[in-house]
């Protein structure tokens, strides 16, 4: 189905207002990324190429890099979440919640919530049999926590045609691939409708760091700036006739991965972007599945 | 660590040789409609002024602030640069395995010869045989490290996945993995990343500051890794200064090589 058959356009100025629990403008959302790279295939990203180029393989040095953050960042991120007394989104590929067995249960332990981010790290569209990883995802969450992910993030936010379907069918009730909105959206599918709740490539450190070479401050800057403007936009006020909604309630994201944001000159920055916005009391920090039923009474 | 050390700072400059012959490890500047040059004279003499003008600034350096880096060195550079290799055997560098010349390991058609070879000349050259490691770029076929634990090699640092020493198994018994670096690493952030020069500065302090945080409970390592043709141009030299000088304010911080690094953990691990 095209993304165009399963929600009409919307403009955020002209729809019925959202409105948060006490008040409040904003309900952030951070989403802790921890995946298994497979040392037989070539790396999903990397950090150091080749002398002269090509791609050999193993490539060990960048699986190297990328098990770092599950040996060791991880555990410094988990601090600063801690200390920031939130629960966060972990979104897990299916076969590293055994490899890792030791982070799982740290989120466990926490309440975090488990969302599928596909069986491997690996694109949807080369997945071979896409039900069945989606399926096989939701076993591996449902063994280790005894409940069905309700949430699932496709691997590099990859989707075939037919994901949103497959999704809804194997049980899931909302999607994170779409960011195209800051509040909830309804996608249709050949059965029941999926939420798509707003995840971010803004406010990720694949992109700043891997993609676009910031420095690792940026990560900081980034996310204040978004929170002031979101922050704004959301504050309370009367909408003119035609002028852009204010008021309505937004949704933030922020996203990180163990072995970028986990690196040790990095993480502070995510612990100041934390603590800045911790600071505001009229700021959630809620899970997906939160957002998810809020956004679903709202609507009803 | 003695002393109640926090922190082991690991210095490791990296020579290489780069054959005129074939396309060039890395460029800083790409051919006019990106075609692939032969020979690629920019991109080779780019890499020259390391070895020509940019390695003497950090014996300079290195000499000046008493520290004894670990030479991670193509052996080659051992006849084909003898006094750059002469001078660091001089300084008391300790030499560490970098393969014959700089290309991928994969391609390296008897990877146990060339080990052997790439051994052989630096132990003739210093009178040691290294005890330390580091794929060319890092990089590993499947039986490197049993190939590399046959050649006697103790340590290697192509497994940048730690902040601590750790063991892997081989079959030829265990090889230790000291935390090198692909951070602070002048490659992948001058030369992949595209950073600013004086960025070095900010991630090598960044780090050191968590590191030597953590380091009150286990010690930490800290790698540097720095290439002549890179940190050693005068523009980013001084960024390069400013870290020693940050760090160097702190006291339980210790600056060893590989094998150093390498004596204390095998210490260590035996005296739990």
């Amino acid at each position: 189905m095209l993304p165009t058959e399963r929600l009409d356009f919307s403009a955020i100025a002209h729809r019925p207002k959202l409105a948060l629990p006490d008040g409040a403008r904003l309900a952030v959302w951070v989403i802790v990324n921890v995946e298994e790279w497979d040392p037989a295939q070539p790396m999903p990203r990397t950090v150091l190429t080749p002398p002269a180029g090509g791609a050999p393989m193993p490539d060990i040095p960048n699986w190297a890099w990328h098990e770092y953050g599950n040996r060791v960042g991880f555990w410094r991120m988990l601090e600063a979440i801690d200390e920031h007394r939130i629960r966060a989104v972990l979104a897990v590929n299916g076969s590293a919640i055994g490899r890792y067995e030791p982070i799982a249960r740290a989120a466990l332990e926490r309440g975090w919530e488990f969302i599928g981010h596909g069986f491997t790290q690996k694109s949807m569209q080369k997945v071979a049999d896409e039900r069945d990883d989606i399926r096989k995802t939701a076993a591996a969450i449902r063994e280790f926590t005894g409940k069905n992910p309700r949430g699932w993030l496709g691997p590099g936010l990859t989707e075939t045609w037919e994901t949103p379907d497959l999704l809804v069918e194997e049980g899931y009730e909302y999607v994170c691939d779409w960011v195209l909105d800051d509040e909830p959206v309804l996608l249709g599918t050949r059965t029941k409708p999926i939420v798509g709740v707003p995840y971010t490539q803004e406010c990720n450190d694949v992109a700043m760091m891997l993609i676009q070479h910031h420095k690792a401050e940026e990560y900081y800057d980034r996310a204040v700036d978004q929170f002031e403007q979101l922050y704004r936009d959301a504050a309370p006020r009367a909408a003119g006739p035609g002028g852009p909604s204010r008021g309505s309630a937004r949704i933030m994201a922020l996203v990180v991965h163990p072995y970028i944001m986990g690196a040790p000159h990095r993480l502070k920055y995510f612990r100041a972007a934390l603590a800045h916005i911790r600071a505001y009391h009229d700021v959630l920090f809620w899970t997906g599945e939160q957002i998810l039923d809020w956004y679903r009474a709202q609507r009803t | 660590m003695p002393n109640r050390a926090r922190l082991v700072v690991w210095t490791i400059v990296n020579l290489e040789f780069w054959d005129i012959a074939r396309p060039m490890a890395r460029q800083v500047l790409p051919a006019p409609t990106g075609q692939v040059l032969l020979p690629d004279v920019p991109n080779w003499a780019w890499h020259e002024y390391g070895m020509r003008v940019g390695v003497w600034r950090f014996f300079e350096l290195f000499a000046r602030l008493a520290i004894r880096p670990t030479l991670s060195i193509n052996a080659r550079v051992c006849e084909e640069y003898e006094r750059v290799a002469r001078a660091a055997r001089d300084a008391g560098w300790e030499f560490m395995g970098h393969a014959w010349e700089q290309m991928p390991i994969h391609n390296v058609e008897d990877q146990f010869a060339m080990i052997n070879q790439s051994l052989g000349m630096l132990e003739r050259f210093t009178g040691t045989r290294p005890v330390g490691w580091l794929g060319p770029g890092l990089t590993q076929t499947e039986d490197t490290p049993d190939l590399l634990a046959a050649a006697g090699v103790r340590y290697i640092g192509d497994w940048v996945y730690d902040d601590e020493p750790t063991e892997i198994r081989t079959a030829h018994g265990p090889l230790v993995t000291l935390p090198y670096s692909v951070e602070l690493n002048d490659i992948p952030m001058m030369l992949v990343q595209h950073h600013e020069s004086a960025y070095f500065t900010q991630r090598c302090i960044d780090t050191f500051e968590r590191l030597y945080r953590e380091g009150a409970e286990r010690a930490k390592i800290m790698a540097i890794a720095i290439h002549p043709y890179i940190s050693g141009q005068p523009h980013r030299m001084k960024y390069l200064e400013t870290v020693y000088d940050h760090v160097n304010r702190y006291a339980g911080v210790l600056h060893w090589n590989g094998a150093e690094i390498l004596d204390w953990y095998m210490a260590a691990r035996g005296n739990r």
